[in-house]
């Protein structure tokens, strides 16, 4: 199975800190298969769930993402990655001189 | 008709029963207190845990071999549960059927509970961002959505009488919007949606992963060959990829096993020449819901 890692940097984007992603939301219309989500953080649900800041978009739908990169190119703060999921490497094994 | 119309729908179509709207179902479960926890974190429901696993990346397990079904089966269990609503962080007994027009006007104006109203869309709004008032909601649900201050549509009129509610709904069907309707939770309908896929929520998971998150319709689409120009204006009407322009035949041809039966393809045709038949005439496809 082909797999896709997509990853949002909620250090640059949601969460309380920098963008507010309802302000913002390129990545959310510029997605043809709208693979992102908006919601607010489940954390926010304890606290205050009408807290305007702690909102965020995740990639919740990885599988129908076919991999055109648009959502890295049209992000204001570079926060999105998209990545082909690669299997961890084997381990080396152990040379004879050992 | 399937068993469920048999079960729920007092001798019609279980949308049409119009004790499925009533007061008393809202009194017996208690579902204002329920809708209203339910609605205030609506978004986040899709991300929560569910039996201790998160759901998001979950399409890549429902892709899977075996594993990939067993976990589908449990999500349409959760989708289809009859209990009674306990636990308003889970889409439990949240099932719906796509409904044509004509069927939708039935609804609005024979079944649905008073106050009737207009909400921002929140699929729309988890996928795109963007706010688009095109649910209609009825009875409980309209006290619950003026509280939520952000399912209120901006304009300054959103309570609607019967005939604005049909004249609403007309125009999102005419623009190719899918009509649906929908328990939320079992066994109360408060929702009549006009759906976009892939923004749909419900109807994501049915088109592309085959889990009945939502029914097709009661009807399936049929062509008058006679009346047909031939012009192909319905094929980009068709959300589902049902309808095909067929060069040879100089007329659409339908794929009766991807139709949902939402009629919307017929907006498009200025000779009437496309109508709804009922799914039970089709021999092969009476029963497949």
């Amino acid at each position: 199975m082909r797999r896709t890692r997509i990853t949002v940097d909620y250090e640059l984007c949601g969460d309380g800190v920098g963008v507010d992603p309802r302000a913002c939301g390129r990545c959310l219309r510029t997605c043809e298969p709208a693979v992102f989500l908006l919601h607010q953080t489940i954390g926010a649900l304890e606290e205050d769930p009408f807290d305007p800041t702690r909102w965020r978009v995740t990639p919740f739908w990885p599988s129908l993402c076919d991999r055109c990169r648009q959502c890295v190119s049209v992000c204001p703060r570079g926060a999105i990655e998209v990545r082909p999921k690669v299997r961890q490497q084997p381990r080396p094994a152990v040379s004879a001189d050992a | 008709m399937c068993d469920y119309c048999m079960e729920h729908g007092a001798g019609g179509k279980w949308y049409l029963n119009a004790t499925h709207y009533s007061e008393e179902i809202v009194e017996k479960y208690n579902l204002r207190e329920f809708l209203l926890e339910q609605y205030a974190s609506f978004e986040q429901m899709a991300v929560r845990k569910v039996g201790g696993f998160s759901p998001v990346g979950m399409d890549y397990t429902f892709r899977m071999p075996i594993i990939g079904r067993v976990v589908k089966m449990l999500a349409e269990r959760m989708l289809h549960s009859q209990k009674p609503p306990v636990n308003p962080f889970r889409p439990d007994g949240h099932i719906g059927q796509v409904v044509p027009l004509e069927d939708a006007e039935a609804i609005l104006m024979h079944c649905a509970a008073e106050p009737i109203i207009e909400k921002n869309c929140m699929c729309r709004y988890m996928s795109r961002g963007v706010k688009e008032a095109c649910c209609i909601n009825f009875g409980v649900m309209s006290e619950i959505i003026d509280k939520l201050p952000r399912f209120v549509p901006e304009k300054e009129k959103y309570h609607l009488t019967r005939d604005e509610a049909v004249a609403r709904f007309r125009e999102h069907n005419a623009k190719g919007y899918i009509g649906t309707i929908w328990f939320g939770p079992f066994p109360y309908i408060n929702n009549l949606c006009s759906c976009e896929t892939p923004e749909c929520a419900g109807i994501r998971p049915r088109v592309d992963f085959g889990i009945k998150s939502i029914y097709k319709a009661e009807y399936l689409l049929g062509l008058n060959e006679t009346a047909c120009h031939g012009c192909g204006a319905c094929v980009a009407m068709c959300s589902f990829g049902a309808l095909r322009m067929e060069a040879a035949l100089g007329r659409p041809v339908i794929d009766a096993d991807r139709c949902y039966g939402c009629g919307v393809c017929r907006h498009a045709c200025s000779t009437g020449a496309l109508f709804l038949v009922p799914r039970d005439r089709h021999p092969a496809l009476a029963g497949k819901y």
